[in-house]
């Protein structure tokens, strides 16, 4: 289930005093089963992109292609591709409108015209996949704590059993542990289901851990597209775009810079303390 | 999509009327509305029309951009017209059947339209050149003596400018909801109007829920900047007329000077 995506170009307002220019030449080829990080400043472009591979915004010039079908094509079915590729907005607890838990979830799996009976298994599914106990399927969902609320919203569209699945900043406004149960679950769904999943984010470190590549968008330009560890190396230039590398690449380029040969490629604190491990060990039998 | 929609929507230029005084820009405004309204006869109305163009050329705002503006109002003007030409009473010019048309009839539609665009593309030029936070301003220091009957002017003033404020976020907010309930299936478009109606539902709980929450956190931040009202309330850019704001004034009775003659001796 690939999503290509040919030189595409996407502005507001056009012709209008508003104009802006916030997609300029994407190529990307996203490949069944990636879990991919999409990382960028603030109006990089991050958002805009996400809402193309669903067909939600056109872009201007520029083709995409769903499994190698042109998603602009006149006879392409738009509807099939929102229920294949799920899109999870940022603060999605906004979006819940219904009387009870679970009758928000339903709303998708609903809207695929599914039997009552597909609907519910779905639905029960999904709230479980995402941590919500069972007492508080009949709440109402403002009754529910702001993670909890969340965690109904992404259940929603997990409902739907998309094929891929794009969260926009999924974790902005929780606490550590919050965001620490969020990805995780995200990342088992990942294993278990193997669907692809993009991951939006300006946080290197939160995505550092999960993904199997990373996407860097400035001012609606791709920068790099590639593993972690080949996209941290360029820590300098990430800075001179408002991101950076996660602390441990600083750490780990702090000590070679006082004399420490330990590999620079560390991402994860896991990684970097085998790292300076084997170095001690090295320096042990040498000394 | 909805954040496209442009009426009134400040248009960011450096003119001789985007620095006007706000206030300079409410009053013409408002004399130039009543101006509209004093005469009824065809040729004054090319001195309005002069002028217009004139005050649009020195705004900088393309002409285009204005028009755009009047699409609003098409339905309503081509209602007013229709229903002035075949329902008004006078001297009969043609006749079918229930339905006829009168030289009255013709000549107020005639008035009608013709007052109506010059009505709305003068206000939104208002809109178009001043930000609403000066918009608010003027008004305020316009309304400002009645402070002594107890009106309570700067609350109204607050009042509107907060509400002006929360239409471009509400605006984006429909949109962002909108899109939201699209990628989990929902459809907008298609069904007959009770369909219709209620799929709205998914878009209007949410945007009241937000709408509230926004409110909540607005009145919330003003408490915490110690926000209690008017009262002793100063300014960090008060509002100054300048020299410019003097021509225009002077422009502006010049053109009503001009108006004024022209109807009286213009015979029809």
């Amino acid at each position: 289930m690939s999503i290509t995506l040919d030189h595409v170009n996407y502005s507001y307002s056009v012709g209008s005093a508003y104009e802006k220019h916030a997609l300029k030449d994407v190529n990307l080829t996203i490949k069944d089963g990636e879990f991919i990080g999409l990382i960028g400043h603030t109006g990089s472009g991050k958002s805009t992109l996400i809402q193309h591979l669903n067909g939600l915004m056109k872009a201007t010039s520029g083709t995409i292609y769903y499994n190698g079908k042109d998603i602009y094509d006149n006879d392409f079915n738009m509807r099939e591709l929102r229920n294949k590729v799920g899109l999870v907005f940022q603060y999605p607890e906004h979006q819940l409108f219904e009387t009870t838990v679970i009758k928000d979830v339903s709303f998708g799996p609903k809207n695929q015209g599914l039997s009552q009976l597909e609907v519910d298994l779905h639905s029960y599914e999904a709230l479980k996949q995402v941590g919500i106990e069972e007492d508080l399927i009949d709440c109402s969902p403002f009754e529910l704590s702001g993670g909890q609320k969340r965690r109904v919203a992404i259940a929603g569209v997990l409902a739907m059993r998309p094929e891929v699945l794009i969260l926009d900043e999924p974790t902005a406004g929780l606490d550590p542990a919050g965001r620490d149960e969020i990805l995780d679950q995200i990342s088992k769904l990942h294993k278990e289901r193997n669907i692809t999943v993009i991951l939006v984010s300006h946080s290197m470190e939160d995505v550092a851990k999960y993904v199997d590549r990373i996407i860097v968008m400035n001012k609606g330009e791709v920068v790099y597209s590639d593993v972690p560890k080949k996209v941290f190396a360029n820590y300098k230039v990430l800075e001179t775009i408002g991101l950076a590398a996660p602390q441990v690449t600083y750490v780990m380029n702090g000590l070679r810079e006082q004399g420490i040969m330990v590999d620079t490629n560390a991402t994860t604190i896991h990684e970097a303390k085998e790292e300076i491990l084997k170095w001690a060990r090295r320096e042990i039998i040498e000394g | 999509m909805i954040r496209d929609i442009t009426i009134g929507q400040y248009y960011p230029r450096d003119s001789f009327i985007h620095k006007l005084d706000p206030r300079t820009k409410i009053i013409g405004t408002f004399i130039y509305i009543i101006s509209l309204f004093f005469f009824r006869k065809f040729i004054p109305y090319l001195v309005v029309f002069g002028f217009l163009g004139l005050v649009i050329k020195t705004s900088e705002v393309p002409l285009k951009h204005i028009l755009k503006g009047l699409k609003s109002i098409m339905f309503l003007l081509i209602f007013a017209v229709v229903f002035n030409i075949f329902l008004t009473p006078g001297d009969i010019l043609w006749k079918w059947g229930f339905l006829k048309v009168t030289r009255q009839g013709l000549e107020t539609a005639g008035f009608m339209a013709i007052r109506l665009v010059l009505l709305i593309m003068g206000s939104s030029l208002m809109t178009f050149t001043t930000t609403p936070n000066h918009l608010t301003d003027g008004l305020e220091k316009i309304m400002n003596p009645l402070k002594k009957i107890k009106v309570p002017v700067h609350e109204i003033s607050m009042m509107m400018s907060i509400a002006l404020r929360f239409i471009p976020i509400l605006l984006e907010e429909t949109d962002k909801i909108m899109k939201a309930q699209m990628a989990r299936g929902a459809d907008f478009e298609s069904g007959n109007l009770i369909k219709k109606a209620k799929s709205l539902v998914p878009l209007l709980v949410p945007l009241f829920v937000s709408a509230f929450r926004r409110a909540n956190d607005l009145a919330m931040a003003m408490e915490a900047r110690c926000y209690h009202g008017g009262e002793g309330r100063t300014k960090m850019k008060p509002l100054q007329y300048h020299k410019q704001d003097g021509i225009a004034y002077v422009i502006l009775f010049g053109y009503l000077a001009v108006l004024v003659i022209v109807k009286l001796i213009s015979p029809f």
